[in-house]
């Protein structure tokens, strides 16, 4: 339980006044992401720990950047409640701060939300070294900028993370998942996203080709409704969803560089002859592919989506590169809170 | 909202009223939602919160201009926006005090004075409607079609039952409806008779009032209504049991005699009798039939799209009604979308504004005919006369669909 | 509109050379009604109005705006009640209101494009036989328009479970300042770069012009059944909503009402509230019939324990739609208990409900104003609504007066100014007191970055660092600074 805000924020100001990059530093559990400035000094925050508040009955927990997650997790889990966005990585001690400049999260996000979505406030410090506060700890607020949204997935971008106050939800009383064999793709993306509709007791919903996993959630009563809707074999024991979370399963074990895919669920195929896994009922596929990363960044964006390379190629950058009013919008933006360009410069976008 | 009554008019009845229902409306804008014109062209002076803000203006004594007049003329009445308004502001009753002064402050031109003047004139007199439509009979295969759609159709039953029953009711004719759709107010007379009523016609036709008091024709339309009062009055001493209005645009009008004539001394009391007595054709159908009235062979397999009239389901409040006797008797009903938004019709209205009011048109048509029924039916011939000019299937009032099932 | 004099105004000749004479509305008369939105105690004549019906029409206002250095004020459907949509005098009113057709429907992928002026309800009915529905539903949205919907953030009744319009929306196009097209957030679950689109949720039109919008679609439950619960005591019933969510189930809507509150909606819809309780509670569940059953065992329980003196299930649907027409009109409804109302939009801690409700009605006694409470209890959003008669001198003033002191406590339990209506016009002083200094030169800086000259909805939302500065001098000036020292969160 430390605060050192201050120490931080006299760190970014010195990087501001002469200049000089900082790589922001957490357990470095997602280092495969971004391309850091390799004339960066890192800044360690991992000392900023610590869970501020926690209120079950209001649904919210606020607490430090450095807080693991795990610790997070398991605060929340002696009450029956949980994180909402099911962030990966919380065993190797991935922080608080880091899940949410990256905004990873797990299988539950089509149906629950993203990262950003169980944010209601932030405290970050700007790349002046000014501590900016934006949002607050109740569940509606429109005052001022939402400022504290952007922050998941800026990649440290945007400004050092102190503290954010999350949105809390109740732990489900049972989960359960259900085996369906299916072999085509496009009949596996059509079922998921029929049965989305049949059931709201859906939490995650993938396919590796061979089957169907749909992870149902919830009250037994819904539960119960969910297996009617859906069938298939239940699975009574299974890490599946934390292993496909963390990268653990085997398909992640192939060669060839990974390639998360964002796209709409129901825009079919990508038509690679690729390993493929398919999470978020179509919405994220996971592709095994050395083919040129222009080209498979153009067929995506043909479908309307847009692809990452989470293997850790210098020559590939990770995030589909920004083009035109929408970079230079990006770019007004890094510039109206890091005037100096200070904060991990290059790690979401060469040009930012 | 906030008003403060110019002193010139401070002291007018009229004028205090006009304010009180001001200061009923909060300004919240949900009516705009619901009103046809704002909904077709999108603009804050166009709908209901605009046009009580503008009459705002006239009562404050701010100068008005043409532009002001175009956006109240452009009202069509219907008055949707009181049924949504939470509340409860008698909105229609402000736009006939705005369009009244505006009538003082800004004089219409030639020509425009010219259309209200005809209309005014021809509409209300029965004698003239019935001789022009006498002229024009005849001629109805040289017609175009739109005219020719206007006039009643030659294979109608007008025959209307002889028997006098004990239970006697006085029949609202109806000036445009007794000359151009004569059969509505027979089949009336016919399914009544059936249910054990007879219908006394009015000893003599002439209009309710609403023509000229929508046409901001204030003084003569009050006329009509003396008129209408003085040639009812002897049927109502001998006793009849109400008076029946099978236009719910007229029956809308006699409903509000109390209201209308409450500031003259002469005819308030016997108004307000008659208010009270006026019943549309359906309240009172509803009423005298059962609930397991046996479905009649006729209706099966014709499928009816229902356009609820704006005076029937705004300006009486009478919802769900007729679309539920029309399935009593067997009929099957379409869905019809946006069922709230007036035909364009509006009495004078498709004159004075024809290309708002044909949008509405093509709109209320494309709604109604959109799960292809087999007719259309509706409640008030000014509606019926309108939708028939470009609808591709018949235009009925629901009355002859409850007499072909002899119900 | 066309029969307008001819102005001699170089911006309104400069904006007939880019848009039909129909679209401009520049005569004083069809302007008057424009000087105000939902707010109607706020109010300025426009320079002009605009009503576009194109996207190249926008592009092109926008550009003549920034040549001439022109402030902007778009305009949905004008049902701000924090004056958002107010003109600026020297400004274009951008009324979007013809930008109102349906796209696309997409029910595979659940979303539907939408242009701005596309009302909230209408996309529910449109996408009805789908199955699907729209789920943000503040209570204007018989009227408000999605365009307005993402500049304020919109909450309703239902985002305690399903979310605000932020976590509602997948995409928008933004036309900037100088007239550019630009797309924010994908058909995909993220996008590349910043999340702009998220920055773009409530930000009061400040940022861009949005002129494209595709909003998630969410299966209807099967079924949602409402319950209604009464009190003796208002904040017994605000101590029971906390009570439910603190025990696990989150209703689908969960909102309160008062007395002054149901007497003047129960006049309008006649929904069978009671009339003789101090408050009423509506808590809707839905899911499968099962589930729905379980969890109204569960609120009643709850509800019953919390003291409650009636409980009654809406019997049906359409008794449920019922229940829920008197809540969603019962701000407007008010109109039939008092000329004048003034609402307040504070969120606070759901714990906090009851103490706060105890203390805006000492503050009602003070003021000598009256105050009807209605409000989303389960996300603790405030609705004060403070009844006044503008026609009384003085009146207004103080029930501003009333809504600062109400404002003040709301930061001051851990809450903030605004929910879901926006800072707009009405709140921008009260900036000062919820947020330092630092932070609000950041929302300058940010805003700048999108907008350099200052000419989006000028005025609004964010205040200068001068304003607060007079502002607090003031404040300090009647005792001390509201409550310096406290940190936000």
């Amino acid at each position: 339980m430390t605060d050192l805000s201050r120490d931080i924020a006299a760190r970014v100001q010195v990087g501001f006044e002469k200049g000089s990059p900082i790589d922001i530093g957490g357990a470095g559990t997602k280092s495969f992401l971004g391309r850091p400035s390799p004339t960066a000094t890192t800044l360690d925050v991992t000392g900023h720990r610590g869970i501020i508040e926690y209120d079950p009955a209001e649904l919210i927990l606020v607490a430090r950047a450095g807080t693991p997650l795990q610790e997070i997790e398991d605060t929340l889990d002696s009450r029956q409640q949980m994180l909402g966005f099911e962030p990966p990585f919380s065993a190797q001690g991935a922080t608080l701060g880091g899940a949410v400049a990256a905004g990873l999260a797990g299988p539950r996000r089509a149906y629950s939300g993203a990262v950003r979505d169980f944010i209601l406030g932030a405290s970050f410090i700007n790349g002046k070294g000014e501590i900016i506060t934006s949002g607050g700890k109740v569940m509606k607020n429109v005052a001022g900028f939402d400022l504290f949204r952007p922050m998941a997935g800026a990649m440290g971008t945007l400004g050092v993370l102190l503290k954010a106050a999350l949105r809390i939800v109740p732990r489900p009383e049972a989960e359960e998942t259900l085996l369906h064999e299916e072999n085509d793709e496009t009949t596996a993306l059509e079922k998921m996203n029929r049965w989305a509709l049949q059931t709201q007791a859906i939490s995650a919903a993938a396919w590796d080709g061979e089957n169907i996993r749909i992870r149902l959630s919830g009250s037994s009563a819904g539960i119960a409704h969910g297996e009617v809707q859906i069938g298939g074999e239940k699975l009574t024991e299974s890490d599946y969803w934390n292993d496909l979370n963390n990268f653990r399963l085997e398909f992640f074990k192939q060669q060839g560089r990974l390639w998360r895919i964002a796209l709409a669920p129901m825009s079919g195929p990508i038509g690679m002859n690729s390993p493929q896994l398919i999470d978020w009922g179509g919405a994220q596929r996971w592709l095994m592919s050395d083919e040129p990363a222009d080209d498979i960044r153009a067929r995506v964006a043909h479908l309307g989506g847009h692809a990452s390379c989470y293997s850790d190629d210098p020559a590939v950058p990770t995030f589909q590169p920004l083009q035109g009013d929408l970079l230079a919008l990006n770019q007004r933006l890094k510039a109206a809170l890091d005037p100096a360009g200070i904060l991990n410069p290059g790690r979401l976008d060469p040009k930012l | 909202m906030e008003i403060h009554l110019d002193k010139s008019i401070a002291s007018q009845d009229w004028a205090k009223e006009a304010e009180a229902i001001v200061r009923k409306c909060v300004h919240c804008g949900f009516c705009n939602a619901t009103c046809p014109t704002y909904q077709q062209l999108g603009h804050e002076s166009e709908g209901p919160r605009g046009r009580i803000y503008l009459i705002t203006q006239l009562l404050e004594g701010h100068p008005a201009d043409r532009q002001t007049r175009d956006h109240l003329d452009r009202c069509l009445l219907c008055r949707a926006c009181e049924t949504t308004c939470p509340s409860g502001v008698p909105y229609s009753r402000l736009l006939e005090t705005g369009r009244l002064m505006l009538e003082e402050q800004q004089p219409r031109s030639g020509l425009d004075r010219l259309k209200r003047k005809a209309m005014t004139a021809v509409i209300p007199s029965t004698g003239l409607m019935r001789a022009g439509v006498g002229i024009a009979k005849p001629l109805r295969p040289l017609l175009p079609k739109k005219l020719a759609t206007q006039l009643p159709l030659p294979d109608k039953d007008l025959t209307r039952p002889g028997s006098l029953h004990k239970r006697r009711m006085l029949l609202l004719e109806g000036c445009a409806q007794s000359s151009l759709t004569p059969e509505t107010n027979a089949a009336a007379a016919r399914v009544l008779d059936r249910l054990g009523i007879s219908l006394i016609p009015e000893a003599s036709g002439g209009c309710c009032g609403a023509v000229r008091l929508h046409t901001s024709d204030r003084e003569r339309g009050l006329q009509d209504i003396r008129n209408r009062i003085d040639t009812w009055w002897p049927a109502i001493e001998n006793g009849i049991e109400a008076i029946i209005s099978t236009a719910s645009g007229c029956g809308v009008t006699v409903k509000d005699y109390a209201h209308l004539m409450q500031n003259d001394p002469e005819y308030a009391d016997k108004a307000e009798r008659i208010s009270a007595l006026t019943l549309d054709l359906a309240e009172l159908i509803a009423a005298e039939t059962a609930e397991s009235t046996p479905k009649s062979e006729l209706a099966q397999d014709l499928r009816v799209a229902f356009h609820s009239p704006c005076t029937l389901q705004h300006g009486q409040k009478i919802v769900g009604v007729i679309e539920a006797l029309l399935e009593r008797y067997g009929y099957s009903l379409v869905p019809v979308g946006d069922a709230h938004l007036c035909c364009g019709s509006a009495g004078t209205y498709a004159v004075l504004q024809p290309v708002l009011s044909g949008q509405l048109k093509a709109d209320k048509l494309a709604q109604l005919q959109l799960s292809s029924p087999d007719l259309i039916a509706t409640a008030n011939v000014g509606c019926q006369l309108h939708l028939r000019k470009d609808a591709d299937v018949p235009v009925l009032h629901w009355i002859e669909l409850l007499d072909r099932s002899k119900g | 509109m066309s029969r307008a004099k001819p102005n001699s105004d170089p911006l309104i000749q400069q904006l007939r050379s880019v848009l039909p004479d129909s679209c401009i509305v520049s005569d004083p008369a069809s302007m008057k009604p424009y000087e105000c939105d939902g707010l109607s105690g706020y109010r300025q004549m426009p320079r002009v109005v605009v009503l576009p019906t194109t996207v190249e029409q926008v592009q092109a206002v926008m550009k003549a705006c920034q040549a001439s250095k022109t402030p902007v004020v778009p305009r949905g459907a004008g049902t701000s009640l924090s004056g958002g949509a107010m003109p600026h005098k020297n400004g274009v009113v951008l009324s979007v209101n013809r930008l109102n057709r349906i796209l696309d429907i997409d029910g595979q992928n659940r979303c539907a494009t939408l242009q701005p002026g596309v009302r909230n309800l209408q996309i529910s009915d449109a996408v009805e036989h789908l199955g699907l529905y729209y789920a943000p539903d503040p209570s204007s949205q018989i009227a408000c328009t999605i365009g307005g919907n993402v500049a304020e953030n919109a909450g309703g009744v239902h985002c305690l479970k399903y979310g605000l319009t932020v976590h509602n929306i997948l995409q928008v196009k933004i036309v900037t300042l100088n007239g550019d097209l630009v797309t924010l957030g994908s058909t995909a679950p993220d996008s590349p770069g910043n999340d702009l689109l998220a920055l773009m949720m409530g930000s009061e039109g400040m940022l861009g012009i949005v002129v494209e919008v595709v909003v998630r679609l969410l299966p209807r439950p099967p079924l949602a059944r409402v319950l209604m619960a009464a009190f003796d005591d208002i904040e017994k019933a605000g101590n029971a909503v906390a009570n439910v969510i603190a025990s696990g189930v989150i209703p689908a809507g969960f909102e309160m009402m008062d007395r002054a509150a149901i007497t003047a909606a129960e006049d309008f819809v006649r929904a069978g509230y009671p009339a003789d309780a101090e408050a009423i509670l509506l808590c809707e569940v839905d899911g499968t019939e099962q589930e729905v059953n379980a969890q109204l065992d569960r609120v009643k329980a709850l509800l019953d324990k919390a003291g409650a003196t009636q409980i009654s299930l809406a019997k049906d649907e359409n008794e449920r739609i019922l229940f829920w027409s008197g809540r969603k009109n019962a701000f407007p409804a008010v109109g039939r208990i008092s000329p004048d109302y003034y609402c307040m939009d504070g969120t606070i801690p759901r714990k906090e409900i009851g103490n706060v409700l105890t203390r805006i009605s000492a503050m009602a006694d003070k003021y000598g104003l009256g105050v009807a409470n209605v409000f989303h209890a389960g996300d603790g959003n405030l609705h004060p609504l403070i009844l006044y008669d503008a026609n009384k001198p003085g009146d207004f003033v103080k029930a501003e007066e009333f809504g600062g002191e109400i404002l003040d406590l709301c930061v001051a339990v851990g809450g903030t100014i605004t929910g879901e209506h926006g800072v707009g016009v009405e709140k921008i002083d009260r900036m000062c007191v919820q947020f330092d200094e630092a932070t609000l030169a950041q929302f300058l800086a940010v805003r700048e970055a999108f907008d350099p000259d200052g000419l989006l909805n000028p005025d609004k939302a964010v205040p200068t660092l001068a304003r607060c500065a007079e502002f607090n001098a003031m404040h300090v000036h009647h005792g001390k600074l509201p409550h310096p020292e406290l940190e936000r969160f």
